[in-house]
C-alpha cells in the first residue's frame, strides 16, 4: 500500500528512542520530512535526524521540553519554517513513574501529567492553528492499553494516559472541520529500551496476556501510527487503535 | 368603460393594541367604514384581506375576519406582499369591479405584529431579502435601508439631519392624528440623541411596529354617483416589482418598483408629478420618505435632502404635502394595514375633511405602499369630482 | 451540505448545495449556464438569461469593491450573542454582488466606500457544528484551499 507521505513534514516527540525513533525512521522512509525532540540526550537524538537525512529527507532534532508550553510553541514555528509546511504530529514522549497511591509523592504525579499529558496538550495545541489554516492534518497520540484498563501501581500513568484518550477525542470533534483527523495508537507491552528494565517473570506474564504470544516490536506500533498519518485512513478520526497483539481484548 | 371610486372609510387606533384580536381590530375599522358609507352589510359583495399572516398566531385570516364582521357568505381572500399588501387588496377590489365580476367590495386592512417579541419580529423581517444568501449574516429591515441611506449619503451628499426632517415632520403631523400611535412632536436634538439601530439609522428613523387595521369600501361608478356625497376616485393604479435581492438591484439609491408604479400609475390617471397635492408615501424609514420624493418625482435623483430641507413636503410648503397624517413613522406600521391607512388619509384629503391638517385645494392625491425592500411597490392616484 | 452555511441557515435544501462544500475548502463559487455561458453570482442552478437547468460552479477571485454597508446594534433572534456587527455589499471584480460581515483585517475607522477589498472563505472555528460563511478583508489577504474530497 503507497501511503503517499511523500513530501510531508512531521513532528515526532520522545522521538531519540523507543516506538518514537521507530516512528520518525518509518515516515522518514514513506518520504517524510522529521523532527524529533530532545531534552538531555542530545546525541541520540542527532543521530536520528542523521539517519533521516541519509535518507535523503530532512532530519531536525530540537531541543525541547515537552513540559513547556513555550518550547512547544518554538519547535513548531522552527520546524514550518525549517521544512516549510507541517501535516503531521505524532505525540509520543512520555514516562513512568509507578507506585501504590498510599506511597506516591507529589512530585511523582506531577511529572508523569506534566510530561505525558500537559505535554500531548503542549503539542496538540500548538500545531492547531497550522493546521486549521491549511485545512489538512493528521495527529495521532500515542496513549497506552493503560489508560484503558486499570493497571496496579501506575495511577498516575493511567491518569496521563486516559487522559491522552479523552482529549484527542474532543480535539477530533473540534478540528473535523478543518480536515484534521485525531486519532490514538495504544500499544501494550513494547519491546523498547523502557521495557528491558523490567524483570523477566513480568515479561514472560505480559507474553501470555498477548492471544498472539509475542511482545510488540516498536516498528510493531510504527506502522499503525503511519497508516493513521497518512490519506489511507482519511475517514478514521476520534479513533483508538490497539496495538499489543491482544493483550487487552 | 366603468369607473372605481369611494363608498366609505373607517380607520381604527393604531398601537400595541392588546386589547383585541385581529378581527377585532378589523371590525372597528370596517362598522366606521359602513357608517361613513351610510350602508347596510348586505350591500357587500365580497371583501379582501391586506395582512402579513406569518405575525400571528390565528392561521388563514380571511376566514376568521370575515365571520366575525358578518360577511358569511360572501367571498374572501387573502392579499400577500409584505408592507404592500393593504394596497394589493385595494388593486384586487378594484380589478375586480372593474370586470364586473362585484360591485361593493370591502377592503380590509388588519395587522396584528405584537403576538411576536421584537428580536423575532425583527428576525421575521430581516428575511424578507432573499433568505438564501443574506439572512445567514444576520440581515434586518432597517440594516437594509440603512444600506441604502449609506450609498444615498455617499452619492448625494445627503445628511442625517435632512433624513431626519421627514420624522420631524411626520411627528408634527402625527400629533394632530388621533389615530397615530405617536402623539407627541419630536426635536432634531432628540432623535440624534437616540440609539443605533443600524448605522446610519438610528431609533428616531425607524417607524414603530404596531397593530392596527383600516377599510375602504370601493364601489362601481353608478353606485358610488347615486349614493356618496362627495365621491373620490381611484383613477390610477401602478404596481411592479423589483428583483428580491438587493445584490441585483441596479443601484442602492432609489426603489425602481416605486419609479415604475409611479409612470404607470400617473399615465393611467392621464397626470404628472406636478398635479399631485397630497400623498401618503411609505415612510417605514426616514430614507425611505426621502428616496421616496425623487422616485415619484417630486424632486430630481439626489435632491430629496434638499427637499425636505426647504420643507416642501409641509402643507403650505411649496411642493406636494407627504404624510400629513404622521405617515408610518408616527402612526406606526402594522404592515398590512398601512395600504388602507394611506387611502382612508388621502380620501379624507380630498373630500377636504382634514380639519387643521388639510390641504388646500387637494384634488388629486398619491398613495405610494412600497413591500419589503421595494420588491413591490404600489402606487393609486385618487381624484375627486 | 447547504445548511452549513451561514451562522443560522434558513434554506438547507438547494440545487447549488456544493457551494458550501466548496466555500469550505477554501473556494468562492459562482455558476456559469452550460448552455448560453452566463454567470452569476451568487451561482443559480437555473439559468435566468436563457432557462436552462444545466450549470457548472466557477470560482471567483473574491477581490471586489464596497458598495455600502451598516453597523447592526438591534439583533435579530441567533444573532444576539456577535452584535454589534457590520454588514457590507461588495461589487465583485468578475461582477455580481454579496453581502457578508466586514471581517477583523478591516477597522471601522478604515471603512471607506467603493474601497477595494477581498472576500475570504471562512469557517466557524468556535461552534461544534460545521458552519461556512465568508468574510470582507483587506485586499492582498491570502488562505489556503483545501481539498477534502481527496
Amino acid at each position: 500500500m503507497d501511503l503517499g507521505l511523500e513530501g510531508k513534514s512531521a513532528i515526532v516527540t520522545g522521538g531519540s528512542r523507543g516506538i518514537g525513533t521507530s516512528v520518525a525512521l518509518t515516515l522518514a522512509k514513506e518520504g517524510c520530512n522529521v523532527a524529533i525532540n530532545y531534552r538531555k540526550s542530545d546525541a541520540e537524538a542527532k543521530a536520528v535526524a542523521e539517519k533521516i537525512n541519509a535518507m535523503g529527507r530532512k532530519g531536525l532534532a530540537v531541543k525541547a521540553d515537552v513540559s513547556s508550553f513555550d518550547d512547544a510553541e518554538k519547535m513548531v514555528a522552527t520546524v514550518v519554517e525549517e521544512f516549510g509546511s507541517l501535516e503531521i504530529l505524532v505525540c509520543n514522549a512520555g514516562i513512568t513513574w509507578d507506585g501504590v497511591i498510599w506511597k506516591m509523592t507529589e512530585k511523582q504525579w506531577d511529572a508523569v501529567i506534566n510530561i505525558n499529558l500537559k505535554g500531548y496538550f503542549n503539542y496538540n495545541r500548538a500545531v492547531a492553528s497550522v493546521f486549521m489554516e491549511r485545512k489538512y492534518g493528521k495527529i495521532v497520540n500515542v496513549s497506552s492499553i493503560n489508560g484503558l484498563r486499570g493497571k496496579f501501581g501506575q495511577s498516575n500513568y493511567a491518569a496521563s494516559k486516559g487522559g491522552e484518550i479523552a482529549m484527542s477525542k474532543a480535539l477530533a470533534k473540534e478540528l473535523g472541520k478543518f480536515n484534521v483527523n485525531v486519532n490514538v495508537v495504544a500499544p501494550g507491552m513494547v519491546m523498547t529500551e523502557m521495557a528491558e528494565s523490567i524483570p523477566a517473570e513480568f515479561l514472560n506474564k505480559a507474553v501470555d496476556e498477548t492471544v498472539l504470544g509475542r511482545i510488540a516490536s516498536p516498528e510493531d506500533c510504527a506502522d499503525v501510527i503511519a497508516f493513521l498519518c497518512s490519506d489511507r485512513s482519511r475517514h478514521v478520526t476520534g479513533e483508538i487503535i490497539k496495538v499489543d497483539g491482544g493483550q487487552y481484548i | 368603460m366603468t369607473r372605481v371610486g369611494v363608498m366609505g372609510i373607517g380607520h381604527g387606533l393604531f398601537g400595541r393594541r392588546s386589547d383585541a384580536t385581529v378581527q377585532e381590530l378589523a371590525f372597528e375599522a370596517f362598522r366606521d367604514a359602513l357608517a361613513d358609507a351610510k350602508i347596510e352589510r348586505d350591500m357587500i359583495d365580497a371583501s379582501v384581506i391586506g395582512s402579513v399572516p406569518e405575525y400571528h398566531k390565528q392561521r388563514s385570516l380571511p376566514g376568521v375576519v370575515q365571520e366575525y364582521l358578518g360577511l358569511n357568505p360572501k367571498p374572501t381572500w387573502l392579499t400577500e406582499v409584505a408592507c404592500s399588501s393593504g394596497s394589493a387588496a385595494m388593486r384586487t377590489a378594484w380589478m375586480s369591479i372593474k370586470s364586473g365580476v362585484h360591485k361593493v367590495v370591502a377592503v380590509i386592512g388588519a395587522q396584528k405584529m405584537t403576538e411576536l417579541t421584537t428580536p423575532e419580529i425583527l428576525a421575521l423581517m430581516g428575511r424578507v431579502g432573499e433568505v438564501q444568501w443574506e439572512s445567514g449574516f444576520g440581515t434586518t429591515f432597517p440594516a437594509y435601508y440603512a444600506m441604502f441611506a449609506q450609498r444615498h449619503m455617499h452619492e448625494f451628499g445627503t445628511t442625517h439631519e435632512q433624513m431626519l426632517g421627514c420624522a420631524i415632520k411626520n411627528h408634527y403631523y402625527g400629533a394632530r392624528n388621533k389615530n397615530a400611535l405617536f402623539q407627541k412632536e419630536i426635536t432634531l436634538e432628540k432623535a440624534l440623541a437616540s440609539d443605533d439601530v443600524s448605522t446610519p439609522l438610528k431609533v428616531y428613523d425607524c417607524c414603530a411596529n404596531a397593530d392596527g387595521a383600516a377599510c375602504v369600501i370601493l364601489a362601481a361608478e353608478e353606485v358610488v354617483k347615486e349614493m356618496t356625497e362627495k365621491p373620490v376616485w381611484l383613477d390610477g393604479l401602478g404596481c411592479a416589482t423589483a428583483s428580491m435581492s438587493v445584490l441585483r438591484r441596479p443601484n442602492l439609491v432609489g426603489l425602481p418598483s416605486a419609479t415604475d408604479a409611479a409612470g404607470e400609475a400617473y399615465k393611467m390617471a392621464g397626470v404628472t408629478a406636478k398635479e399631485i397635492k397630497v400623498a401618503e408615501v411609505h415612510d417605514c424609514f426616514t430614507i425611505a420618505e426621502l428616496m421616496a420624493y425623487e422616485d415619484l418625482g417630486f424632486c430630481e435623483k439626489g435632491e430629496g435632502g434638499a427637499y425636505i430641507g426647504d420643507k416642501a413636503a409641509y402643507i403650505g410648503g411649496g411642493g406636494v404635502a407627504v404624510n400629513v397624517d404622521g405617515g408610518l413613522k408616527a402612526k406606526g406600521h402594522p404592515i398590512g394595514s398601512t395600504g388602507i391607512s394611506q387611502a382612508v388619509e388621502i380620501i379624507k384629503q380630498l373630500r377636504g375633511d382634514c380639519g387643521e391638517r388639510q390641504v388646500p385645494d387637494a384634488d388629486v392625491g398619491l398613495t405610494h405602499n412600497v413591500g419589503g425592500i421595494g420588491q413591490y411597490c404600489f402606487v393609486h392616484v385618487y381624484r375627486r369630482d | 451540505m447547504f445548511q452549513w452555511f451561514g451562522k443560522v441557515n434558513f434554506t438547507p435544501f438547494t440545487k447549488v448545495t456544493e457551494f458550501a462544500q466548496h466555500l469550505k475548502d477554501g473556494r468562492l463559487m459562482g455558476s456559469k449556464c452550460t448552455k448560453c455561458g452566463a454567470t452569476s453570482f451568487p451561482p443559480r442552478a437555473d439559468c435566468g438569461t436563457c432557462m436552462s437547468g444545466d450549470f457548472e460552479f466557477i470560482e471567483y477571485s473574491g477581490r471586489g469593491t464596497l458598495q455600502t454597508y451598516t453597523r447592526i446594534d438591534a439583533a435579530p433572534t441567533g444573532f444576539d450573542d456577535v452584535v454589534p456587527y457590520t454588514l457590507g455589499v461588495v461589487d465583485l471584480a468578475e461582477g455580481g454582488r454579496l453581502l457578508a460581515w466586514m471581517g477583523e483585517s478591516i477597522a471601522a475607522d478604515e471603512i471607506k466606500m467603493d474601497m477595494e477589498l477581498q472576500v475570504v472563505p471562512q469557517i466557524f472555528d468556535e461552534s461544534e457544528e460545521i458552519k461556512v460563511y465568508y468574510s470582507i478583508e483587506k485586499p492582498g489577504t491570502t488562505w489556503h484551499k483545501g481539498d477534502s474530497a481527496r
